[in-house]
């Protein structure tokens, strides 16, 4: 049970507190903030992103703004003590982050090493460190990892090792920025799992900071919305807000979790049927190996006009080397792919890239050009289009893709929905047949993901064929079939509704099932409970 | 073994021998130096024979080469003596001889040397040792250190890229100009990515509450010992032992001064 310390002073105080990047006080990220954060409380702090929740959560700990030279005015209190009056280091030990990204938080090589930062950073004698390493590591459940390399670790272990730095300072405070944003499902709710424990095991504070409130909500006591114009919009406990603020936090594009949303569930807002005959893209006998390791063994894959092909399963199972392939990208070692029954190596390079779009996981590596409308014309402009035709052409897609007013900016300094939108609409240019995405919605927030695949429905009702590699189980439930890759092979190809029956295959390629189901699931037991 | 010998003073008893046989310009001092290098290698650390002969053999071609052209082009005052044989134009003489021979024979010193100390060192622990024993700032040291997770990111990357401008048609731009925009156009995402990745890591690290501050504990101790000097002893003293026999028995050149 939690023991609530309301009554004694909270663990952190904002008074009134603007920040802004640039020296001139022009564009305020935040602005007159003024909130709470009380010992042993879970506070989760939503907002749209790009409104400066990790940039928060680096002041509370005292590295902003000297590390970016920005600006600020208000106050921020931790137990009662201005951040101010501590020295450069000591408020860091007190306050821990996890971050988002689980490539860029280390810098050693091995799990032992980098554990060790942490306690010599703290100054903590050499003879107690093993120690200390090996009981954090048994508590986020890495026990006789010492000597691994992070760099070979899945997601989810990187970001478990993290938790266990992080903990060696033992903060008063632990603040999780988007700590599974990139991590699978089953992946993230183990974390979200270990959280809890850890928390109701050292009564700690614990500020997340996250799009979806879904899987943390039972462990969350507050809620704080931050607004996309910087300011708090609202603190309540979790069944209020989420009745009462309801129009509020759709406004601002977050979502609503299961129980509390009328929304459609993603499946029911995108259904159509309208698979032609015709085979755009097949594969046969399908073999790939790296080295000495095969990646992908005898795999049979078709797809037609129309269809929504989702590829899933566990990271390292070869999801994104089958798409690569199909792409033409990769050769095979073994096998076929034809394109409307024409082999890919008879295809000439410049139609083959016509007539298939492929989107990329990072935005930014699709970015060619300085300027949106380059970027959009690029294609035409090698294939000898018309000015007036690449005008038209990009016009429209601006409009469609809301890029308009952003014609002349440079595509790096697009927000993260932006850059989003422009990697779709270049692969748009011409008129492609087939369209790959490589996990599209990735580290994207909701209002972005939904957006999404608004389009990729609309282009699928057009008649495109659509292949996904996704983690993302409620897109899985939209998909005409779903593959399941499991080490190399497919171990499953059929509509989601019957991959939702095939709890083992669940398990072993560690997917979940989606939120519309676990909803059911979770209020089946509760009525078992009941009665 | 020589794996657990400090890398620091490693490093110093590696490029003491390095730097002074540079200066030796005989046969004879490089050549019992080479054959106590090799005896040190093979006795004194774990390396497989032919694990080394592959990674020595570019070393030896390497030799052959210098060796070969400085023969060929010996400098006036080297180039004394008889002439031996006579290749085209080329006249190699007796003191051009010599010289291509001690030039090959001092490379492939080097190749031994730097060999050695790459085999056998822990390329974390050297730069615990570097901030431990020379006092390189923490800042520097784990500056770098969180640079060598940096390298399979940026081929990751290079690759995606690679990937994906062939996916936008990129291949069809073509001529010099075309690739010097290629250039430019990797550069920009890759360097964009890599400053961004760097700020994140600096700012995790710090958040570890790392301040740069030269007073913190160190769970690796990097101690200098017996074993350590010894070890240094034996580099620098067979090398010295190596110089006073060649002088003695009147084979000592340095920087072509007979001694």
């Amino acid at each position: 049970m939690k023991v609530l310390k309301g009554y004694q002073k909270p663990i952190i105080e904002v008074h009134n507190f603007s920040f802004s990047y640039e020296e001139v006080d022009e564009q305020r990220l935040f602005d007159g903030l003024d909130f709470k954060l009380n010992q042993n409380e879970v506070t989760l702090l939503m907002g749209p992103s790009g409104s400066g929740k990790s940039s928060l959560a680096l002041c509370l700990n005292g590295l902003y703004p000297e590390a970016v030279e920005g600006t600020s005015s208000g106050d921020i209190f931790f137990l009662g003590e201005n951040i101010q009056e501590y020295e450069k280091g000591e408020l860091t030990q007190e306050i821990g982050i996890v971050f988002q990204d689980p490539e860029s938080q280390f810098c050693m090589i091995t799990v032992e090493d980098e554990l060790a930062f942490t306690l010599e950073n703290r100054k903590i004698p050499a003879s107690d460190i093993r120690g200390r390493i090996e009981s954090v590591l048994r508590a986020v459940g890495m026990k006789g990892f010492n000597q691994h390399k992070i760099h070979e670790f899945s997601g989810g272990q990187k970001q478990k090792i993290a938790l266990a730095a992080v903990l060696l300072l033992e903060p008063k405070l632990l603040i999780l920025d988007e700590p599974t944003a990139n991590l699978d499902p089953v992946s993230s709710l183990e974390f979200i799992g270990l959280v809890e424990g850890i928390q109701r095991e050292q009564q700690i504070s614990v500020l997340i900071i996250e799009h979806q409130a879904e899987e943390w909500l039972r462990l969350i006591d507050r809620i704080l919305v931050m607004g996309s114009d910087g300011l708090l919009l609202a603190s309540n406990v979790p069944e209020r807000l989420f009745i009462e603020e309801r129009q509020l936090l759709e406004r601002e594009g977050i979502f609503l979790p299961g129980k509390y949303s009328n929304r459609p569930a993603f499946r029911e807002r995108w259904h159509w049927d309208v698979q032609s005959d015709e085979k755009v893209l097949s594969a046969r006998g399908l073999s790939f190996s790296r080295g000495k390791q095969d990646v992908l063994k005898k795999v049979n894959m078709d797809i037609r006009g129309g269809e929504f092909v989702a590829v899933a399963g566990e990271n390292g199972a070869g999801k994104s080397t089958l798409l690569q392939l199909l792409a033409g990208l990769l050769e095979p070692g073994e096998g076929e792919i034809c394109m409307f029954d024409r082999p890919l190596r008879k295809w000439q390079e410049n139609d083959l890239r016509k007539r298939m779009g492929f989107v990329f996981q990072n935005p930014e590596h699709q970015f060619i050009t300085d300027t949106v409308y380059e970027e959009l014309t690029f294609g035409m402009k090698l294939n000898g289009y018309a000015e007036e035709e690449m005008k038209n052409t990009a016009e429209g897609l601006m409009e469609q893709f809301y890029l308009t007013e952003h014609r002349h900016s440079n595509p790096f300094a697009l927000s993260g929905g932006q850059k989003r939108r422009l990697s779709v609409a270049t692969v748009l240019d011409e008129t492609p047949d087939v369209l790959l995405f490589d996990e599209p919605t990735f580290g994207q927030d909701a209002a972005t993901t939904v957006e999404l695949m608004d389009y990729v429905m609309g282009l699928k009702a057009k008649g495109k064929a659509i292949i996904f590699v996704t983690h993302d189980m409620n897109i899985l439930d939209t998909a005409d079939r779903v593959d399941v890759l499991e080490q190399g092979k497919v171990a499953f190809s059929g509509p989601p509704d019957s991959l939702w029956q095939e709890r083992k295959l669940l398990s072993e390629a560690r997917l979940l099932l989606p939120a519309r189901l676990r909803q059911k699931q979770r209020e089946g037991e509760i009525y078992d409970l009941i009665h | 073994m020589i794996s657990s010998i400090n890398p620091s003073i490693k490093l110093v008893a590696v490029l003491i021998p390095g730097i002074l046989l540079g200066l030796t310009y005989g046969v004879f001092t490089p050549l019992l130096y080479f054959i106590f290098m090799l005896m040190v290698t093979f006795t004194m650390t774990n390396i497989p024979i032919l694990r080394w002969l592959k990674l020595f053999s570019p070393f030896i071609i390497l030799a052959l080469g210098f060796a070969w052209t400085t023969m060929l082009y010996a400098n006036q005052t080297f180039s004394g003596g008889e002439e031996i044989f006579s290749l085209w134009a080329f006249e190699v003489t007796a003191g051009s001889f010599q010289t291509g021979v001690s030039v090959g024979l001092r490379s492939l010193c080097f190749g031994a040397l730097s060999l050695m100390f790459i085999l056998t060192t822990d390329s974390t622990k050297l730069m615990l040792s570097f901030m431990q024993q020379f006092k390189l700032p923490p800042k520097i040291t784990y500056g770098i250190l969180a640079g060598y997770r940096f390298l399979p990111v940026f081929q990751h990357e290079l690759q995606i890229l690679r990937q994906a401008h062939r996916v936008r048609g990129f291949s069809r731009a073509r001529g010099i100009k075309g690739r010097l925009n290629q250039f430019r156009r990797y550069a920009i995402p890759l360097l964009a990515n890599g400053i961004r990745k760097a700020e994140r890591v600096s700012i995790a690290m710090e958040s570890k509450g790392f301040t740069g501050d030269t007073d913190r504990t160190h769970y690796h101790r990097m101690t200098v010992g017996k074993r350590d000097w010894l070890f240094f002893a034996l580099m620098v003293g067979v090398l010295i032992a190596v110089f006073a026999l060649s002088y003695y028995l009147g084979y000592l050149q340095i920087f072509g001064k007979q001694f």
